[in-house]
């Protein structure tokens, strides 16, 4: 029986596939860590950058919890605005709404901007199966549409395939030149598909970075300018936002749009941060689509409430050491890295117990995290509640109890410590066998002939 | 029990602790000592390029000058007479496809990140972004420091009430092996006309 | 002031050096320090698997064999880390938590309320420093790299007043070895791979010794550089404090 078997979970047996690549895995890291580096220097330049985060995370456990005050107001202005709110208490409801507007405005093509949310609620399967063509326009987005993957990162979703990989695809799906795998030819290529998508869609869908109460302002906020293409041709526009992105006012923005990116990529704004109010006189009502699906539950829940406070920057994603060396297809849950892991369990503690032990507890997510999410101590708090869900390892909860019962008996623990130095002559072929996980990536230490406890007697003479 | 009614309900009822908002006015943001410098400097560091009209120059020269192969040129602003389409005349926003140059007005810029906002100030907004290159007229005495000061003081148009944007460079993307590339799926250029007093 | 000296499990039978040094260095400062016998844990191999509750009759002990000293001194960051953090909750319902609030890493003790100034012990040598995860960002021994705050290190401050010592970092001078307790035997790749990437970081500053406040990141990274063949060798830094004394 390996070791491999007895402790493993789907995230390190994925893992450990990942890592076979020792090329690719390299580049991985490497390019998340350039981008935390590059948050580094965000952070360096603003003196005040630890306040905001303070400020921030306060603002958002105000807003949270008095979030049902909050949604009233925003509702109320935004349908003062002229705007159309729908409320869906989860996914299906969420994919039923939305289909129910398409085909009210007999909507054939849809263009939509990146929304984690709508991934969520695995809303493009849904309207494909009811006939509808659902068109991503961020370029990661496409990618992955085009190529039938799931995004492996919440900002970066293409980021695991490099340029020939997306020079192969577009070849296939877009008719580009053949072996011209150039990022700014692909770019380009994309480009004018995709404008032609905008030009042709019956309606363009959004997410919401923000919603704010006191306004009804939806804000998206986006580099390449899609959400606006989205919402500028079609003649419907649809903005899809989960209850916690709402907060209270325009001061409270500021806060959160200057850490948003420089927290998320390094750069201190995206190219576009748009305020939509209400559809352009030329188009339909604009419809806002208020998504619930578990959170009104989360936020009673005493440990890990603080996780509604994300604002789904990604920099815990980047600062991840085991994420880095994993890739987001390693974790079970549609979202990786340490919110990704505190995620999956609220929703669903069955399907995604394998990520919580994907986890050193270095803390390096909660330092970074834009809003102070209490990431790392949230999942060790995950791994006191595993085994009253029935999911803790029972290999694991067995070598617990062993431990316990030496360190619990004074007796046992001083025998087994006079006896540790003759595992020194333990041959190596049994030492370094499959039962003995440290082996596989360690020598096995040596252990001195005396503990302290027995070598302190003569320190004190 | 409506839906919303509901939702709200439910969430009402789990809340267990609750927080006071923090104050935000002792929030010591970034200022520069000549925000007009930095604005520039940050333009350009996120590809946009910045122009410094001279007084009594022409603008619609300047433009002819810096796209002298430019066919289309989409503007509703009274002094832009070079303009061969009409984002408040147009039959449909697709209409508008094929534009070479977008001239459209800057509200006020934003020195810690290149930001200018823009209210909608026309009858398509696709202007503003189905240009191949977006120029934005900005009054060069009206920049702000961040962003905080920012949001105390954005407008939307009386009309147009239903949209407004702060714009930072031209579109861009780095999605495809990490290189960064100008021109995602709105303008692949953009530049500020900063206009004099 | 009375010192009890505590020395963690791993430490105790693995690298009683390190116990050594620590006794023999607080001694050399004129300190009271008494080791009370029969140590065993602190609980927390169990707790970050998951089972905390079996730390809590740990603590207890714990507690009762240190409520009597003013300080509470260990060699270790992260048993430090999690008998200050946890304990009190641990304890909750049963009586207050007396030991968390006396219970110093052996660092930011001599550090913060010895607070030596003066040369310690010779080692002239190039050492890597490692700041191991607990100590960055549960004990506030350095100022985290995530963090913009002014940049400090207690570690280093220490080492520096080691005769002819050269103490350099890393790149990504606080990001993780790898070891995360059973993460070690759960995810070997990750681990092992952290742990190799780690080490090489360190062996490029040039130094010959990697040193650093725990004894798990040291017991990762030496097994992982044994079976890779690589040559550097390990240090706590306790042991570096104490050379030659």
């Amino acid at each position: 029986m390996k070791s491999e078997k007895v402790m493993s979970t789907g995230h390190s047996k994925a893992a450990k596939e990942f890592l076979k690549n020792q090329t690719y895995a390299k580049w991985h890291d490497a390019t998340f860590w350039a981008v935390r580096s590059k948050r580094d220097n965000m952070a360096y330049g603003l003196d005040e950058w630890e306040q905001l985060r303070e400020k921030a995370s306060q603002i958002k456990r105000h807003t949270i919890t008095h979030l049902d005050e909050y949604l009233d107001l925003f509702a109320t202005n935004a349908e003062k605005n002229g705007c159309i709110v729908h409320w869906a208490k989860d996914a299906n409801e969420f994919n039923e709404i939305v289909y129910g507007i398409l085909k009210n405005h007999n909507v054939k093509k849809m263009v939509k901007s990146k929304s984690m949310l709508t991934e969520e609620c695995e809303m493009n399967p849904y309207l494909e199966a009811h006939g509808i063509e659902v068109v991503e326009t961020d370029l990661g987005e496409r990618i992955i549409q085009l190529k039938g993957q799931k995004p492996s990162h919440i900002v970066m979703p293409a980021i695991h395939l490099n340029h020939d990989d997306v020079g192969e695809l577009f070849e296939e799906k877009l008719g580009s030149e053949k072996g011209n795998h150039d990022p700014t030819y692909l770019t380009y290529v994309a480009r004018l598909s995709l404008r032609n998508e905008f030009l042709t869609a019956d309606a363009g869908m959004t997410g919401g970075n923000f919603g704010i109460a006191e306004t009804g302002d939806i804000v998206v906020c986006t580099n390449e300018g899609n959400a606006d293409m989205s919402t500028s041709c079609p003649k419907l526009h649809i903005a899809a936002i989960g209850l916690e992105k709402i907060i209270p006012n325009y001061d409270c923005l500021a806060v959160f749009q200057r850490m948003l990116c420089r927290a998320g990529t390094g750069q201190p704004t995206t190219t576009f941060t748009s305020h939509f109010r209400k559809a352009r006189p030329t188009a339909h009502p604009m419809h806002i689509v208020l998504v619930d699906n578990g959170r009104s539950e989360w936020i009673g829940n005493p440990e890990h409430w603080e996780a509604l406070k994300c604002i789904r920057c990604g920099s815990c994603m980047n600062t991840c050491p085991v994420y880095r060396r994993s890739g987001g297809y390693s974790y079970s849950y549609f979202i990786p890295g340490p919110i990704g892991i505190n995620l999956g369990m609220l929703r669903d503690t069955q399907a995604h117990s394998g990520n919580v032990s994907a986890c050193t507890l270095c803390l390096s997510c909660q330092t970074v995290c834009p809003v102070k999410v209490n990431l790392g101590d949230q999942i060790y708090q995950w791994r006191q509640q595993l085994d009253e869900f029935g999911t803790a390892n029972p290999q694991k909860k067995l070598m617990c109890k062993g431990m316990s019962a030496v360190y619990g008996n004074e007796g046992i623990y001083n025998l087994g410590t006079a006896l540790a130095h003759w595992a020194n002559l333990i041959p190596s072929p049994l030492m370094n066998c499959g039962l003995n996980p440290w082996a596989e990536g360690h020598k096995m230490m040596e252990f001195p002939k005396k503990p302290f406890h027995k070598l302190i007697k003569d320190l004190e003479k | 029990m409506s839906n919303k009614e509901d939702i709200l309900k439910r969430y009402r009822a789990n809340v267990r602790e609750m927080y006071d908002m923090p104050d935000l006015s002792d929030i010591a943001a970034i200022t520069y000592g000549d925000p007009l410098v930095q604005f520039i400097k940050m333009t350009e560091s996120v590809g946009g390029h910045v122009i410094e009209v001279k007084e009594g120059q022409d603008i619609n020269t300047l433009v002819r000058e810096m796209y002298p192969d430019a066919k289309e040129i989409a503007s509703n602003l009274p002094e832009v007479t070079i303009a061969t389409r009409n984002p408040d005349t147009v039959g449909r926003a697709r209409d508008l496809n094929g534009t070479d140059v977008g001239i459209i007005r800057g509200m006020f810029g934003v020195a810690e990140n290149a930001c200018v906002w823009i209210p909608q100030t026309m009858k398509e907004k696709a202007v503003m972004f189905i240009s191949e290159n977006l120029v934005i007229l900005l009054p060069k005495s009206q920049i702000v420091n961040n962003m905080h000061e920012a949001y105390k003081r954005i407008e939307f148009d009386e009309t147009y009430d239903g949209y407004g944007t702060f714009i930072s460079g031209p579109s861009k993307t780095a999605d495809i092996a990490q290189v960064l590339v100008m021109g995602a799926q709105a303008a692949r250029s953009a530049t500020i006309l900063l206009l004099p007093e | 002031m009375k010192i009890g000296l505590f020395i963690p499990c791993y430490v105790d039978v693995v690298y009683p050096q390190v116990g050594v040094a620590t006794y023999k260095l607080l001694k050399h400062l004129g300190l009271d320090v008494t080791y009370p016998l029969n140590q065993t844990c602190c609980g927390q191999p169990m707790a970050n698997a998951g089972f905390e509750k079996q730390a809590i009759p740990l603590a207890e002990k714990f507690e009762d064999k240190f409520k009597e000293f003013d300080y509470v001194v260990a060699p270790s960051v992260s048993c430090t880390a999690f008998i200050k953090i946890n304990y009190p909750r641990l304890l909750e319902g049963k009586h207050e938590c007396i030991t968390s609030s006396k219970i110093m890493d052996v660092i930011e003790f001599l550090h913060d309320v010895i607070k030596v100034d003066h040369p310690l012990g010779t080692f002239p040598h190039k050492v890597s420093l490692h700041n191991s995860c607990h100590g960055v960002r549960e004990l506030g021994l350095s100022s985290p790299s995530e963090e913009h705050v002014t940049p400090f290190n207690k570690i280093k401050d220490l080492l520096n007043l080691v005769e002819g010592i050269q103490v350099l970092e890393p790149e990504r001078p606080d990001e993780c070895c790898g070891f995360g307790g059973m993460f070690s035997v759960e995810e070997t790749v990750v681990s092992a791979q952290m742990g190799l990437d780690k080490i090489q970081r360190h062996m490029k500053t040039g130094a010959r010794f990697i040193t650093g406040p725990d004894c798990s990141c040291l017991m990762h990274m030496s097994g992982i550089a044994k079976k890779q063949g690589l040559n550097v060798e390990f240090k706590h830094v306790v042991e570096i404090l104490a050379a030659g004394l």
